[in-house]
């Protein structure tokens, strides 16, 4: 049995050679097929795999392909719409049997490192140097592994904390706070008006890790967290641990909803429905937070007017600089055996004639400079204003860090919510983690 | 078989206080059998009335009947002519997958059953092994294989994994009921001339027409529900399944989960229908009753 | 051309262990000593003739199955037990070998020998609670009850519902002031409420139950097919006898249902092992692992760390348990219903 699998296979390899030379589609039509006009360029066929599979963003995507493949009649692009956990799923299988898409979602990081040393996606620093400036320079670094760029980003966001301006008031809040003791006293004073402070998902264990993460960075520091990524044992220094302490301070005050630990980010009960059904006062969350809070609730406005927004608020004595911020996007990864054109391609979806369209339905906060006059909504453009004074932003730690540690650092972090471990034990399971992985 | 306890039901009571108590006993069988009726129910209804509100309002209020009612999630699933080309699919390889799964299980099941050979037991738990697998974690090594066999984007490439999978399954139900069958059926046969294989479809099969149709429904429902095999095997949404057309509802940070109730709703209906006509299967195979004495 | 065999009349005494040599050969031949009937060669070739030819039966027979089952299952599973020698990460081929060292880990992880026992739960949960309720239905819907076809579809559209429904459903109604609360609360239980999914110290059971919801309906119709063989006249008989009819479901019925029950239990337990679509959807093997299964585990090593050899480990050990599951299940268990202790002469 596995003699002629092995030479179906070898013939399968010799035919896909063959239609791969000639750029034919995945039927058996081995030379050019109807769609390529009269062009001195060999027919090409780019798979483009992304996870946009609802709209705006899915018809956005959809006709800009339609558009380039008009100006470049040569090159035939196929696309594949995934839910992000399926596409996650997908990807791996390809991967691990070294079929990866040409162009696909990517977060960057520690995944798009492992795809990297596997040698599975494609190295692009050359084509994309003559235009890689015009894209912001945070997104662009979370593409890129040592020197090398993998991946260019089409979406770039922070994470900071939605509000609700008029619980707020209600508990005689006059602004947000810009200091973490400010933001603990308050949490008494929303508690005092019998309002729930905060909401978090934490079933889903992001949520929370996003808590962790912002303090870590603000006590000890983005070259710490740097650092941890190559050396698990920096999670076990004392910037980490006090930050761990820090959110045990917060978690003892009780501030969140009621069965957090089994509420999801979305969906009835969840964290998001929380805040957008004025139940929490606040939502430690990225930029996708109006939007999924507007579909949870019944008139379909979320908070609309009453949402306010405010970055991270600093920690006294910590490492972390004000202008550091936690966020990460979207982008798009360039596969192994990607055609040439596919570069091209990408600079496209991401140049303004796309991003623009991108910005103005609120899918996305484009990265291309100059597109950000395309963002309309206000509490966005808050956002987009910190990302433009952003020194740095620090990548969500589960797509950071070597998926086995990110993983592990969520785990962790549910513990501490859940009140069945310490800061030092955290530290300590992220620290041995990083090891075992 | 009657021992001691004759002399407890000798006592017998009056005609008309044994009637009455039968029929008490019955009604107390039908209370019994609806109440849990319901309670299996309500989960699925509340399923089902969920797909006539939106998120919005489920968020809102999680225990509330539809308010307004919302057709538009039903209906456009209905009117999407994507939504028909996955049933489609999901009942072309569900088919094909039971039609591979039932008569190459019941053969070997028949072996198993009738036949004594060396080394019988051993092969039977190689089968057996399959069921004490996880699929997922085979899953990179057997996309792989489709791969290598060509049967990417081809219903055969899920079909065929998955009635591997369900071999061992269906092996092990239709063994005891194959042997349950008497031998003086097949020595009766075997002296008519009637070789094994003729014996095996012209007797065996009808005989075993309930535990047929159980062992199918099983294999029909489990393909029906499969997801990742079908998700790393087909690329081309135009040859999806249900199960993988439900994440289009799904997105990276939000879930529309009314209309993720609504379509599995749906999706759930032909699975029931081919059950409840594979039901009277089971209810004909008690009246041609294989064993009269 | 040799004399018609007589149709023997005892061949297979009731009830005692069938010689296997028996069970496919054809009759044995009565011989006329009149007439030159086959000599000791002849009667050898015949005989080596029907070993042959019953070899090649079962060769033909058995020959799709082990096709199929052999490229499909058997090949990846040998993948399985070579990845889980390596650290490796899922992409391209795997290099890092570690030995038993993935093996050791997962013994001495708390999470996974947490998993382990949450399995062993679920499994003494099922036997006593769902699989005696599961019988207790089919046996209630095997009396003639009006309207018991529509019945026996409602029983059994749980499991037709796909575990990513049946999850998200259940977690609506178990969330704190869903479904569940609100009907404890009128029906005047407001105290037993808890939360359902949060607390860790209960979330196992309530699993438990959304598990027992989706699959009574699957030992249900294996309860409902083997009841469906049990002559009516046995027990039409017993009543006569006078037998009441806890009785007759006593001595007669369970009895006859044994390999059944005994299939279903094997089955019941294999699935307990491999519990992993609902847990997954409905809580994610938490709240901080509390609900953990070992397929739960598995697959967040596999799928989400991209720890691909170490999850391969734990499929092996898994494997392994159910190995020695099976094994002793059938070596003890099953097989009284092999050797043919159960005829219709019935006992």
């Amino acid at each position: 049995m596995r003699k002629t699998s092995r030479a179906v296979a070898a013939l399968l390899a010799v035919a896909a050679l063959v239609v791969a030379a000639c750029g034919g589609s995945d039927d058996d039509k081995t030379s050019s097929s109807g769609s390529a006009k009269t062009s001195s360029n060999k027919p090409v066929t780019i798979n483009w795999w992304h996870i946009a599979n609802n709209d705006p963003l899915k018809t956005i995507w959809k006709n800009a392909a339609t558009q380039y493949m008009a100006a470049h009649p040569n090159v035939k692009i196929k696309i594949t719409v995934l839910e992000n956990e399926a596409f996650k799923a997908k990807l791996t299988t390809n991967m691990q049997a070294g079929k990866p898409p040409d162009i696909f979602q990517s977060w960057g990081g520690g995944t798009l490192k492992e795809q990297a040393d596997a040698g599975l996606v494609k190295d692009i620093t050359e084509p994309t140097k003559p235009w890689i400036s015009t894209l912001n320079d945070a997104g662009v670094g979370l593409y890129k592994i040592g020197d090398k760029q993998y991946g260019i980003p089409y979406n770039l966001g922070l994470v900071g904390v939605w509000y609700n301006k008029k619980l707020f008031k209600k508990a005689g809040i006059d602004g947000p706070p810009t200091s973490w003791n400010e933001f603990l006293g308050d949490i008494q004073k929303l508690k005092s008006a019998g309002i729930t402070p905060i909401a978090v998902g934490e079933k889903d264990k992001w949520p929370g890790m996003f808590w962790w993460a912002n303090l870590s960075l603000r006590v000890a520091g983005k070259d710490a967290m740097a650092k941890a990524a190559t050396d698990g044992g920096t999670f076990t220094q004392p910037g980490f641990v006090e930050a761990g302490n820090q959110l045990k301070k917060l978690i003892a005050l009780k501030p969140f909803q009621q069965g957090f630990l089994a509420s999801p980010w979305d969906g009835a009960g969840g964290e998001a429905a929380t805040v957008g059904n004025g139940r929490a006062a606040m939502d430690l969350m990225g930029q996708w937070a109006p939007s999924t809070f507007a579909a949870n609730t019944k008139d379909k406005k979320g908070l609309g007017k009453n949402a306010g927004w405010f970055p991270f608020p600093t920690v006294d004595g910590g490492a972390g600089q004000p202008g550091e911020q936690f966020g990460g996007g979207d982008g798009f990864a360039i596969g192994r055996d990607a055609p040439p054109e596919t570069v091209d391609f990408a600079k496209f979806l991401v140049s303004p004639a796309v991003a623009n369209k991108g910005g103005a339905s609120g899918a996305i906060l484009p990265v291309a400079k100059g597109t950000e006059s395309s963002v309309t909504d206000p509490n966005m453009k808050a956002v987009l204003d910190a990302r433009g004074k952003a020194s740095f932003v620090q990548l969500y730690l589960d797509q950071a860090y070597a998926p086995a540690v990110g993983q592990a650092v969520n785990d962790a972090v549910q513990q501490l919510f859940a009140g069945k471990a310490s800061a030092e034990q955290v530290s300590k399971k992220i620290a041995d983690a990083a090891k075992a992985g | 078989m009657a021992t001691a306890d004759t002399t407890i039901a000798r006592r017998r009571p009056g005609a008309t206080g044994r009637r009455v108590r039968r029929i008490g006993a019955r009604t107390l069988l039908y209370v019994v059998a609806w109440i849990a009726a319901i309670a299996t129910l309500v989960p699925i209804l509340y399923a089902i009335l969920g797909g006539f509100r939106d998120t919005g309002q489920l968020s809102t209020n999680p225990v509330a009947l539809p308010d307004p009612w919302v057709f538009s999630n039903y209906t456009g699933i209905l009117k999407s002519s994507t939504f028909w080309h996955q049933v489609w699919n999901s009942t072309l390889i569900a088919l094909v997958s039971t039609a591979l799964t039932v008569p190459v299980a019941a053969l070997a099941a028949f072996v198993f059953a009738r036949f004594a050979f060396r080394g019988r037991e051993v092969f039977y738990t190689i089968f057996t092994l399959g069921l004490l697998f996880p699929v997922a974690i085979a899953i990179l090594p057997i996309f792989i294989m489709v791969r290598n066999l060509g049967l990417l984007d081809n219903p055969l490439g899920v079909a065929l994994p998955q009635a591997a999978f369900g071999l061992p399954m269906t092996i092990i139900i239709l063994r005891p009921f194959f042997h349950s069958i008497p031998s003086d059926l097949q020595d009766a046969a075997a002296i008519d001339g009637c070789g094994p294989f003729r014996f095996f479809v012209r007797i065996l099969l009808p005989l075993s027409r309930p535990v047929l149709a159980t062992v199918s429904v099983l294999a029909i429902v489990g393909s029906w529900n499969a997801f990742l095999l079908p998700l790393v095997v087909l690329t081309d949404s135009g040859g999806w399944t249900l199960p993988l057309g439900v994440t289009n509802y799904s997105q990276q940070y939000t879930t529309d989960t009314a209309k993720v109730l609504a379509f599995t709703t749906l999706s759930m209906v032909p699975a029931l229908i081919f059950y409840a006509f594979a039901e009277r299967q089971l209810i004909r195979g008690l009246t041609s009753g294989a064993v009269k004495g | 051309m040799p004399p018609r065999p007589v149709r023997p009349t005892a061949s297979v005494p009731a009830g005692q262990a069938v010689p296997p040599s028996r069970l496919a050969e054809p009759v044995s031949v009565q011989v006329d000593k009149r007439r030159r009937g086959p000599g000791p060669r002849d009667r050898q070739r015949a005989r080596r003739s029907r070993v042959a030819r019953k070899w090649v039966a079962i060769g033909l027979f058995l020959l799709p199955a082990l096709a199929l089952y052999c490229l499909l299952v058997v090949a990846p599973i040998f993948q399985a037990f070579h990845y889980s020698g390596y650290k490796w990460n899922g992409l391209s081929s795997p290099t890092n070998f570690v030995g038993l060292d993935n093996f050791k880990r997962a013994f001495q992880d708390d999470v996974f020998r947490g998993a382990l026992k949450h399995n062993g739960i679920i499994i003494a949960l099922s036997l006593a609670v769902q699989l005696p309720f599961a019988l207790g239905i089919a046996w209630i819907l095997n009396q003639r009850l009006k309207g018991r076809a529509l019945l026996r579809v409602l029983f059994f559209a749980p499991f037709v519902l796909s575990e990513v429904v049946a999850a998200v459903v259940w977690s609506l109604m178990l969330q704190p002031k869903g479904l569940a609360d609100h009907t404890l609360d009128a029906a005047g239980l407001h105290s037993v409420i808890h939360d359902w999914l949060a607390d860790p110290s209960i979330v196992l059971y309530s699993v438990f139950i959304v598990v027992s919801w989706k699959y009574f309906g699957f030992h249900m119709v294996l309860y409902l097919a083997g009841l469906q063989q049990i002559p009516k006249e046995l027990e039409e008989a017993a009543a006569i006898d006078g037998a009441t009819t806890r009785q007759i479901f006593r001595y007669v019925t369970l009895p006859l249902l044994g390999p059944t029950i005994r299939i279903s239990v094997f089955l019941s337990i294999i699935g307990a092992i491999q519990l992993f679509d609902l847990v997954w959807v409905m809580t994610g093997g938490g709240p901080v692992d509390a609900s953990n299964t070992m397929a739960v585990y598995m697959i967040n090593h596999g799928f989400k760390r991209f720890e691909f050899g170490y999850a391969s480990a734990v499929a092996v050990i898994m494997l392994m348990i159910s190995l020695v599951i099976a094994l002793t299940y059938q070596r003890f268990v099953l097989r009284r219903d092999i050797q043919g202790a159960l005829t219709t002469q019935g006992r």
